[in-house]
């Protein structure tokens, strides 16, 4: 009964996570691999929206979320929390940022951090598998847009010159209409008024 | 297949041949049948050469044997379950919402995503112009040309920092993005009056 909520001792991200890490091929072997996913981690808390190929961009997510986990969770008066963001912020400004910038900012969240989305497929090119990796809150506009806007699909092109045509038959109905003798539109009148007091009587 | 085992089978015969010719040499003249020919003075055989045949041309190099029907036709066409040479429609094209052209299922449309990302390098640009080299500690704000502050708790614009584009807000990038997360719920119970001009 005394024991701690496991949820709270684990810090668990919110992504899908490879139980392999990928290799990144390079001449350095592991060390030049993690310099690689340095360089785009910096890049990605220093940009917020990055373009890269599926791999690198796939496995330096798992590490950026990772940081700002750590971030949130320990603060940063927590030593080892700072050494690694030290290690990994390349630029150091960015360490201000992660911890007086993202940490408010995500403190809340109940989603991951940052979001993977499939750029469209690059041509004349070697890598065409390219992806855009954001932060979550970036002040630029969205790339996926939930309520797309429908006015170009074309039934409502249709749809819309058609309402556009109709409109335009009972307007000159109506133009042609005014200057007519106002005795039709009277007893149209009185019988209506008829037909209401009918209704009432019965 | 068949040229090829033809061959080895001519090679073979002629290694025998050489063989028995070495160890046994050929059969004593005694053994030979006695024919009466006129002897006529032989022509001394030439030493054959290769310029003979070709002169100043030179030679390439040629097919030995037939390729078979199937094997060009696999190499002209590739074979469908590996490598398959000829074009294949694509099936998994969809119509963008916005701007209706084609992008591909599950992947960004590329017409939106090159406008969104020309607006993004844009702003991406005048912030890094902005925070310069020293420490970040706000958060930014992207205010376009002739926008001013929307009426917000003043909380929300505490420690923001507000970057200004020198340009009008494009149409495409909404400005209600700005105040959807950070609407206050409103508990005054004023209506605002409405059509007034």
């Amino acid at each position: 009964m005394n024991q701690a909520e496991v949820s709270k001792l684990v810090s668990k991200l919110r992504m899908n996570i490879k139980p392999e890490h990928r290799r990144l091929k390079n001449l350095k072997g592991p060390e030049g691999r993690i310099d690689k996913l340095r360089k785009t981690v910096t890049g990605l808390i220093k940009f917020e929206r990055i373009e890269l190929n599926i791999n690198r961009g796939d496995e330096a997510r798992q590490y950026a979320e990772r940081l700002i986990s750590e971030a949130i969770r320990h603060g940063d008066c927590h030593k080892p929390t700072m050494d690694m963001a030290n290690f990994w912020l390349l630029e150091k400004q960015l360490v201000h940022k992660l911890f007086k910038v993202l940490v408010p900012r995500f403190e809340n969240s109940t989603v991951s951090y940052t979001k993977m989305i499939k750029a469209p497929k690059a041509q004349n090119t070697e890598h065409t598998n390219k992806i855009v990796l954001e932060l979550r809150g970036n002040p630029y506009p969205d790339l996926i847009v939930k309520q797309p806007n429908n006015r170009l699909w074309i039934q409502n092109v249709l749809l819309d010159a058609a309402k556009y045509d109709y409109r335009q038959s009972k307007i000159s109905e109506i133009a042609a209409n005014i200057g007519k003798d106002t005795q039709l539109s009277s007893s149209s009148l009185t019988a209506n008024n008829k037909g209401g007091t009918q209704k009432e009587e019965s | 297949m068949f040229p090829r085992f033809i061959q080895v089978v001519q090679h073979l015969k002629n290694l025998e041949r050489s063989i028995l010719l070495s160890l046994f040499g050929h059969p004593p003249k005694e053994l030979a049948l006695a024919v009466s020919v006129n002897q006529q003075p032989k022509p001394t055989p030439k030493a054959f050469s290769i310029h003979d045949l070709i002169g100043d041309g030179f030679l390439l190099a040629v097919p030995k044997f037939r390729r078979t029907v199937e094997k060009r036709l696999n190499r002209k066409f590739g074979w469908p379950e590996y490598v398959w040479k000829p074009f294949v429609p694509k099936t998994n094209l969809k119509t963008c919402h916005e701007c209706g052209h084609h992008h591909e299922q599950g992947r960004l449309c590329g017409n939106c995503y090159k406008k969104i990302g020309k607006e993004t390098k844009e702003i991406q640009g005048e912030i890094l112009k902005k925070l310069g080299s020293g420490p970040i500690e706000q958060d930014v704000i992207v205010l376009y040309e002739g926008e001013t502050l929307p009426d917000q708790q003043k909380e929300f614009w505490k420690g923001k920092r507000i970057v200004e584009m020198k340009k009008e807000r494009p149409q495409w990038f909404s400005k209600n993005l700005l105040q959807k997360s950070t609407q206050q719920p409103s508990k005054s119970t004023d209506v605002k009056p409405t059509d007034l001009a």
